[in-house]
């Protein structure tokens, strides 16, 4: 286990030195004149409007819980893949159900234009 | 038991591996900037850059210093805290991913017996960097670049994950290493080629390159989650997006070309003793190399996508496909077994 | 393991899955609806005849490596479950249709929420018992927000929401403690235990609480009435039956099976929760001038009635339990569409007391069966509410429960006062203005008349059911 895992932590570590060494060299050989108009956020050149952490769309969202839905199968996938030909047929053919179930349901959002992006089509296959 | 003691012979040669390839992966990525721009030059009957070093060489080195000594702007009302951890995520987990990764026969830093897992668990990290960068630059752009690249990825990370869990199928085994050997005959490519598709496009998107760099698409977006990036900081966005070229075409070579073995090596290959090991490392960097190139080569042929043809492709093309090719496989393993 | 071995024991699951998958399927390619209700109804019909047939079969034994039982109680559960999803289904349509919310996916999250039950009245096991639970909850959290332009049904799906997945909190963290303590989920392997520590005991502690919230006894009932209000009427006839059998059948099994050997100890504990249950959920009844709202208490109070046979903690208490939810399914699924009915019959929206004023002389059958149904809810005799309420306190006075039985009996003669209200006002009031409500769908009438009967069937003769256990 050590000997496995001690080789990968000095490795992160190495990682997060290189990143902190590179933030502060530029830190420390940059100059630093800052000024109002250089510190506001970019926008095309314009004083920025309205609020930066706006209301954004909820197509994201559904996107992010169709995510943890498929990402979760996919890392039930991972141990059945590894040992699944020595297994029984039970094993095997509840796994293909899995996965049936979820393709289903899959087809069931795409059908419903949950995922579509295209806002014209999107409230039509939703109504 | 002192320190000294637990530094066997075995634990050395993968503290120097991993050295080597975090090295590798390092240079790779300058060397993939230099090699971005002298192919994108050559494709588009330019020039490209010559003059710092012989044939512009030492351009990468040049740039790296530009970007060190230029200000770093921190905008106001923006998260300083996490607008300086969020360009690090991305090099950091970037780097990470060497360790499991074999370069030769037995030239592993480790060989974890849930390295696949390893690598797809830290490759996902990554959208950590882009998002929260977003969201601390208090600006527009940046929040929805950031927002749209945790979406894409998010997206594309699901097709990948399918596509290695058919390589986990075949190779019967979530070792990197026992990957790599299960194609010392047959490279996964010859029997899965849908699933080396899929995972290709995916790896595109993940590392979001053309034609999947909405992320930071420049006439909606100016620069994406890293407008308000400058410097180093910036840089370090830079650093890992080819980072990310290596490691994808790292990833490709692995699980469907074989890693390093020549293909069916089993059935010709002569016993070369020890010489062996630096075959095994030209073949390794060649496929890898090969596949960076083709990431570039795709950068300056293809369009880019809208976003909702992305998303359509991710869900609707990819996903269901990785799926079907999964289901396939694994039943004619299993009418096989 | 073989899987296709016990999955033929274990059908009214499947089947209900696979229809529900099959209507997400037509809700995804916008098949007929009158299709799509067909294949809901034949499967809920075809559940329920396997069901049956399991139960008339009489085999019994555990599946999937122990997590679920088959036969006995479990099969009666599944039976129960799967009755009242076909009633549902059937009255369903013209309703939803009425209200404008006739979608596929209220049938398929009907199945779903069906198969959830099933698995959740059959579990031997804490792990399977709360996977039941959650799929059966997440599709009523739905359903109860169905009608999401009102800000009642939003309120009643949040709050169903929120408390529920609280409750949940609480049973799950039970489950964990009672893992703790016994190093099983498997209810065979805590009854076997031998070592009850503090663990032991907070675990079944909050495995009780969690129950409780389920079942809405006091003081866990907040949720019922909103949310019984604010969702469809007839899901709500549905959440009310079918959703309480399951999680009673589950506490039955759970008492019964995993915590027999501490009845002494939790005997009291659910004595005073039914007590309480029993004297608040009439006596808010009592005042209630909403009918639908009146029904939500007066279930709450059912389930005082239903955690009486509970605590006696014994076969024949169970076993009075068994009968009382399946009276209990019968009658209210119908006392709740005739209330749909009412509402939706002319546009009127009438859900007050008032405004069923004279309506008993409109459709004179729907008049007659609604009354049936209060009659039975009351506990009168001859109808099956009765012989429920008579098995329950018989097992409770069995073991010594006077009390018990008492304040049962008594509050059921408080609790005819609200129910003989809403006859009095179907018959005895006349209307501000003429109503004329036109006549019902006819398959609708129907089923409601075929309920009527059978609550008067097993009233008179509860001995059909009660020999099958």
């Amino acid at each position: 286990m050590f000997e496995l895992y001690f080789p990968i932590a000095v490795l992160a570590v190495v990682a997060v030195v290189l990143a902190l060494v590179l933030m502060v060299l530029s830190g420390i050989l940059g100059p630093k004149r800052p000024d109002k108009v250089k510190l506001m956020p970019y926008e095309s050149g314009m004083d920025p409007y309205g609020q930066a952490r706006d209301r954004y769309s909820v197509s994201f969202y559904l996107v992010a819980v169709e995510f943890i839905v498929f990402d979760l199968e996919v890392v039930f996938l991972y141990p059945w893949a590894v040992r699944f030909l020595d297994l029984d047929a039970g094993a095997f053919w509840a796994m293909m159900v899995f996965i049936t179930v979820l393709l289903l349901g899959l087809v069931y959002t795409l059908k419903k234009g949950t995922l579509d992006w295209d806002s014209s089509t999107a409230a039509h296959n939703r109504a | 038991m002192g320190l000294l003691e637990l530094l066997t012979p075995a634990l050395l040669t993968s503290l120097a591996v991993i050295g080597g390839g975090a090295f590798f992966l390092l240079n790779s990525a300058a060397l993939a900037v230099y090699a971005e721009r002298r192919v994108a030059a050559f494709i588009q009957n330019r020039v490209g850059p010559n003059r710092v070093g012989p044939m512009g060489l030492l351009q990468p080195i040049a740039d790296v210093l530009k970007l060190i000594l230029k200000e770093d702007v921190v905008p106001a009302q923006g998260n300083k805290v996490v607008h300086a951890i969020a360009p690090m995520i991305p090099v950091i987990t970037a780097l990470m991913t060497v360790a499991v990764i074999p370069f030769g026969d037995g030239l592993v830093g480790a060989n974890l017996n849930v390295g696949v897992l390893y690598l797809l668990a830290i490759t996902s990290l990554g959208v950590y960097g882009v998002t929260l960068a977003g969201w601390a630059s208090n600006s527009k752009y940046a929040l929805l670049g950031g927002l749209r690249a945790a979406a894409q990825m998010l997206s594309y990370e699901l097709p990948m994950g399918m596509a290695v869990a058919s390589v986990v199928l075949l190779a019967g085994s979530l070792s990197v290493v026992e990957v790599v050997n299960a194609q010392r005959d047959l490279w996964f490519v010859f029997v899965n080629p849908i699933g080396f598709l899929i995972f290709f496009i995916a790896a595109l998107a993940e590392a979001n390159r053309t034609p999947f760099d909405l992320v930071e698409a420049e006439q909606e977006l100016v620069g994406g989650y890293h407008t308000e990036y400058s410097s180093m900081k910036f840089g370090m966005f830079f650093l890992a997006e080819y980072m990310h070229v290596t490691i994808g075409s790292m990833l490709i070579t692995t699980f469907f070309f074989g890693g390093y073995h020549l293909p069916f090596s089993s059935h010709w290959l002569p016993d070369i003793g020890n010489w062996k090991i630096l075959l095994d490392i030209t073949v390794f960097l060649g496929k890898t190399c090969f596949f960076a190139f083709s990431y570039i080569w795709i950068r300056w042929t293809i369009p880019r996508f809208k976003y909702d043809q992305l998303m359509r492709l991710g869900w609707s093309r990819l996903l269901p496909l990785s799926i079907v090719n999964f289901m396939v496989i694994a039943i004619v393993l299993w009418m096989m077994r | 393991m073989d899987l296709l071995h016990d999955l033929s024991y274990f059908w009214p699951a499947a089947i209900t899955s696979i229809g529900g998958l099959a209507a997400m399927m037509a809700a995804a390619f916008k098949t007929d609806m009158r299709w799509v209700n067909a294949v809901a109804v034949f499967t809920a019909l075809s559940a329920t005849v396997v069901a049956a047939s399991d139960l008339v079969a009489g085999h019994s034994g555990l599946l999937f490596s122990g997590m679920v039982a088959h036969g006995g109680t479990a099969a009666f559960g599944t039976f129960v479950v799967s009755l009242g999803t076909l009633f549902t289904l059937v009255l369903s349509r013209s309703y939803l249709e009425k209200i404008g919310h006739h979608y596929a996916e209220v049938y398929a999250l009907i199945l779903f929420a069906t198969t959830g039950m099933i698995v959740l009245a059959s579990a031997t096991d804490l792990v399977a018992l709360f996977v039941g639970l959650e799929t059966m909850s997440v599709c009523l959290y739905v359903l109860a927000g169905l009608v999401r332009e009102r800000k009642t049904g939003i309120e009643a799906a949040l709050k169903y929401f929120l408390l529920g997945a609280f409750s949940t909190g609480f049973l799950l963290y039970g489950i964990a403690l009672l893992y703790g303590a016994t190093m099983s989920t498997s209810l065979d392997v805590i009854a076997a235990t031998t070592d009850k520590g503090g663990l032991y005991w907070a675990g079944v502690g909050l495995l009780l609480v969690g129950f409780l919230f389920k079942v809405s006894a006091v003081p866990f009932h907040m949720w019922t009435p909103d949310v019984y209000q604010g969702a469809p009427t007839t899901i709500t006839g549905y959440m009310a039956t079918a959703a309480k059998t399951s999680a009673f059948v589950a506490f039955i099994l759970v008492l019964g099976r995993g915590l027999q050997g501490s009845v002494e100890q939790w005997a009291p504990v659910l004595e005073i929760v039914a007590l309480l249950t029993m004297i608040v959920g009439n006596l808010i009844a009592l005042v209630q001038h909403d009918v639908k709202r009146m029904l939500a208490y007066s279930s709450i109070a059912h389930a005082g009635y239903a955690l009486v046979g509970l605590t006696a903690g014994t076969l024949s208490g169970y076993d009075g339990v068994l009968f009382y939810l399946f009276a209990y399914t019968l009658m209210n699924i119908g006392a709740f569409a005739v209330l749909a009915y009412y509402e939706t019959a002319d546009g009127q929206e009438r859900s007050t007391l008032e405004q069923f004023a004279g309506l008993g002389w409109q459709q004179p059958a729907l008049g007659v069966a609604l009354s049936i149904f209060l009659f039975s809810l009351a506990g009168m005799p001859p109808f099956a509410g009765f012989a429920g309420k008579y098995q329950v306190f018989a097992a409770a006075i069995e073991q010594g429960y006077i009390t018990l039985a008492l304040v049962g009996v008594l509050t059921s003669a408080a609790a005819a006062f609200y129910y003989i209200r809403v006859m009095v006002y179907l018959y005895f009031k006349s209307p501000e203005q003429p109503v004329s409500l036109p006549a019902v769908d006819r398959l609708y009438g129907w089923t409601i008349l075929l309920l009527a009967g059978l609550t008067i069937l097993f009233g008179v003769m509860p001995s059909l059911i009660v020999n099958l256990f």
